[in-house]
C-alpha cells in the first residue's frame, strides 16, 4: 500500500504543486490521476520514489517512509514507466530490459554485462510478453518506434518484480490503438504480481476503461477520488475546464457547475 | 506547465506592433572595433609584410617580378633537400663483424676510391691522397633506419594514448559535475585536468627526461599525461552533457551511479569518445615526432641529428615518412569510427 500524508510541495520558484494531499493506495490497485497540465501529477508519482522531496508530508510504502536512509531500498521495490520512454537510445533492446535488475546485479557483472542466465531468460520472457519477438534483440532501442520503445519500457519496469509501478503518462504519445495495448500490458503485468499500480494520464475515455480507482487533481490538489463510473462527463468537464479551483463558486449553489467532491483521506 | 490561460486583448484595442530592424548603430561600433582590432594586431604580427612578401613571390612565379626573397629561399630549401635520401653505405673497415659471406638483405659491398686533402708532416703541405676503401651499400639502408625509428615513434604515440585513457577514466568520473561526489572532487579534479592541459608536451617531456633518462619512456609519460587532460576534460563534458532521461530511470529504480552511468550515460557517448581517443591518437603521433627533439625517443631524434648536421636530404625522407605516417593513420581512424558508430 502506497500512503500519502499530508504531502505538500512548493518548488524554490513558489509554484506550489502539491497543497496538503492525502492518499491511501491498496495493494494490487491500478489507480489513475487524471487533471490538466500543471496540476501535480507528475509530482505526485515521483515522490513516492523520491525523485521529488516534498516539503511537507511523508510517503510510505508498506510502513515504510521515505526517507534518505531507506531512499535507495524502497526505490529497488518501485519500477517507473516514463512518458518518453526514457531509454538508452543507443543500447540494444535487451541492455535496456537488463538493466531494469541493475539495483539487485553485483557492480562487476553489471559493468561486465555478464548478467545471469536465469536473467537473461527473464528478459527475453518479458520482451515476449509485452509483444516484441527475438529480432529485436540486438535492435538498437532508439531505433524502435514510440510504441515498441514503451513495450520495452514496460518490460524494463517489470524486470524486478516491483511491489509499486509508477507510470508517468505513459502513453502520451501513442496512437490510440497502441496506448490501449500498452496500458493492457501494464495492468495485466501488474495483476499478475499484485503490483500496485500509479498511472497518470490525458485520456479520460483509457482512464475509465483501465481504472479502478481515479483521483482527479486540480492546482495541487485532489478534487474527485472514485470508482470509474462516478466519474462522470460532467465532471470530466468540471475537472478539465472549471475555472481555477480557488475561484470556483462552491457548486451547489451554481447550478450547471457539477459538483466535486474534495477527497481528503 | 502552467495551467493559467494566455490572456487575450479585449476586442477593439489597437496593438502596437513592432519589430526592429536587424541592425544598430550598436552592431556598427562592433564591427568597427573587431575592424581596427583586426587592423592593429594585423600589422603587428607582420601580416600587412607577409601580404606584400607573398604577392611578389607569385609574381615571380608568373614573370612579373624579377626577384622575390621567399621564391629564393623556398628554392634553396627545395634543392637542398631533394632527392629524398633512401640508400645509405658504411666502410667496411669500420664493421669488424662484418660477415663477407652473409651480407644483410639488399645489400653489397663497392670497392671506391676516396680522395682527400692532408697534411704532409714533413712538408707542411696540403697533399691530395687518394686511398681505395671498400663500402656496404644498402640501397635501402636509409629508408629502413626510418622506418624502425617510425615504429618506434607509432609505438610511443600508441602508449601515450593508452597511459591518458587509463588517466582519464578516473578523471572523467570525478570531473563530471553530476558525478562527482562533492563540490570538492569536482574542483580539485577540474584543477588536476587544468594543469595537465596547461602543461605543454614538449616542456614536459624536457623535464621527464631529467628524470627518466634519454629514450621512449619520458616521451610516452609526457604525451600521455597532455592527453589525459585533454581526454578527462572532454570525456567529462560528454556525462555532463548526456540526455537525461535514460539516467533518470535508472536512478529512479536505485541502480546506484556507477551503474547508472555504464548503462545510462556510456552507449550515448561512446562514438563521441571514440571521436576524441582517435583525435589523440593522431596528434600523440604528431607529437611523438616532435619529442625526440629533446631526447624523449622516436624519429624527432633522428630528425634533429640530420638537421644539424645540414644533411636535408635525409631530413626530406624523415618528413615524407612522417606525413604517410599522419595520412595513414587518418584513413585507419576515418575508417574505424564509420565502422562503431
Ligand atoms: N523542477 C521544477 N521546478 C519548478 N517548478 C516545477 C518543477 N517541476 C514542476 N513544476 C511546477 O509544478 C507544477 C506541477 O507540475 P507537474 O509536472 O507535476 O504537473 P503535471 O500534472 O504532471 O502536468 P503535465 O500533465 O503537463 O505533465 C507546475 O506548475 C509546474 O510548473
Ligand atoms: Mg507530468
Amino acid at each position: 500500500m502506497i500512503r500519502f500524508e499530508s504531502i505538500s510541495k512548493t518548488w524554490p520558484d513558489g509554484t506550489r504543486a502539491l497543497s496538503n494531499i492525502s492518499l491511501d493506495v491498496p495493494k494490487g490497485q491500478f489507480c489513475v490521476i487524471l487533471g490538466p497540465s500543471g496540476a501535480g501529477k507528475s509530482t505526485l508519482l515521483r515522490a513516492v520514489n523520491g525523485l521529488t522531496q516534498p516539503t511537507q508530508g511523508s510517503v510510505a510504502i508498506d510502513g515504510t517512509v521515505l526517507t534518505p536512509a531507506t531512499e535507495r531500498a524502497l526505490r529497488k521495490r518501485v519500477a517507473m514507466i516514463h512518458q518518453h520512454f526514457n531509454l538508452t537510445n543507443r543500447m540494444s533492446v535487451a541492455g535496456n530490459v537488463l538493466a531494469g535488475l541493475l539495483p539487485v546485479v553485483s557492480t562487476v557483472r553489471a559493468l561486465l554485462g555478464w548478467f545471469k542466465p536465469e536473467h537473461r531468460a527473464k528478459a527475453c520472457r518479458l520482451l515476449g510478453h509485452v509483444g516484441l519477438s527475438p529480432e529485436h534483440l540486438q535492435r538498437r532501442a532508439g531505433d524502435l518506434s514510440g510504441g515498441q520503445q514503451q513495450r520495452v519500457g514496460v518490460a524494463r519496469a517489470f524486470m524486478n518484480d516491483p511491489e509499486v509501478v509508477l507510470a508517468d503518462e505513459p502513453v502520451a504519445s501513442l496512437d490510440p490503438k497502441i496506448s490501449r495495448d500498452i496500458l493492457a500490458l501494464i495492468r495485466d503485468a501488474a495483476k499478475e504480481r499484485n503490483a500496485t499500480v500509479l498511472c497518470s494520464l490525458h485520456q479520460v475515455d483509457l482512464a475509465r476503461e483501465f481504472a479502478d480507482r481515479l483521483v482527479g487533481m486540480r492546482d495541487g490538489r485532489v478534487v474527485f477520488d472514485g470508482i470509474p463510473a462516478e466519474f462522470t462527463d460532467a465532471r470530466v468537464e468540471a475537472l478539465y475546464h472549471g475555472v481555477r479551483w480557488e475561484d470556483a463558486p462552491k457548486a451547489d449553489k451554481q447550478p450547471g457547475m457539477p459538483a466535486l467532491e474534495v477527497a481528503i483521506a | 506547465m502552467d495551467s493559467k490561460p494566455i490572456p487575450l486583448p479585449a476586442p477593439g484595442t489597437r496593438l502596437d506592433w513592432r519589430l526592429d530592424p536587424p541592425y544598430s548603430a550598436r552592431h556598427l561600433a562592433w564591427l568597427l572595433l573587431v575592424l581596427a582590432i583586426i587592423l592593429v594586431t594585423g600589422h603587428r604580427v607582420e601580416m600587412d609584410r607577409m601580404a606584400m612578401m607573398s604577392a611578389q613571390a607569385v609574381g615571380n612565379l608568373i614573370g612579373i617580378s624579377d626577384d622575390s626573397q621567399v621564391v629564393r629561399g623556398l628554392s634553396r630549401v627545395g634543392q637542398s633537400m631533394w632527392p629524398p635520401v633512401i640508400g645509405d653505405q658504411e666502410e667496411v673497415a669500420r664493421l669488424p663483424e662484418l660477415d663477407r659471406n652473409k651480407l644483410p638483405l639488399f645489400s653489397h659491398i663497392e670497392v671506391q676510391q676516396r680522395t682527400e686533402q692532408r697534411l704532409n708532416p714533413q712538408t707542411l703541405q696540403l697533399e691530395q691522397e687518394t686511398e681505395t676503401i671498400e663500402v656496404l651499400v644498402k640501397p635501402v639502408g636509409y629508408l629502413w633506419t626510418v622506418a624502425v625509428k617510425m615504429v618506434e615513434t607509432l609505438e610511443i604515440a600508441l602508449w601515450g594514448t593508452v597511459i591518458s585513457v587509463l588517466l582519464s577514466i578516473p578523471l572523467a568520473y570525478y570531473a563530471a559535475r553530476n558525478y562527482s561526489p562533492n563540490r570538492y572532487t569536482y574542483t580539485f579534479t577540474r584543477g588536476v585536468i587544468s594543469l595537465l592541459r596547461s602543461a605543454p608536451e614538449l616542456i614536459v617531456a624536457l623535464f621527464l627526461v631529467l628524470a627518466y633518462g634519454f629514450g621512449p619512456i619520458a616521451g610516452v609519460l609526457a604525451l600521455g599525461l597532455h592527453a589525459a587532460g585533454f581526454l578527462g576534460k572532454f570525456y567529462a563534458e560528454d556525462i555532463e552533457n548526456a540526455d537525461k532521461k535514460p539516467q533518470e530511470a535508472l536512478e529512479a529504480i536505485g541502480a546506484g551511479k556507477l551503474k547508472t552511468l555504464w548503462y545510462g550515460v556510456m552507449p550515448q557517448v561512446a562514438p563521441q569518445y571514440i571521436a576524441y581517443t582517435l583525435y589523440i591518437l593522431d596528434r600523440n603521433v604528431r607529437m611523438a615526432t616532435v619529442i625526440g627533439l629533446v631526447g624523449a625517443g622516436g624519429i624527432g631524434q633522428e630528425l634533429k641529428g640530420r638537421f644539424d648536421m645540414f644533411q636535408y636530404g635525409h631530413v626530406a625522407t624523415i618528413l615524407l615518412a612522417i606525413f604517410l605516417a599522419v595520412f595513414l593513420l587518418d584513413q585507419f581512424s576515418a575508417r574505424l569510427r564509420a565502422r562503431l558508430m
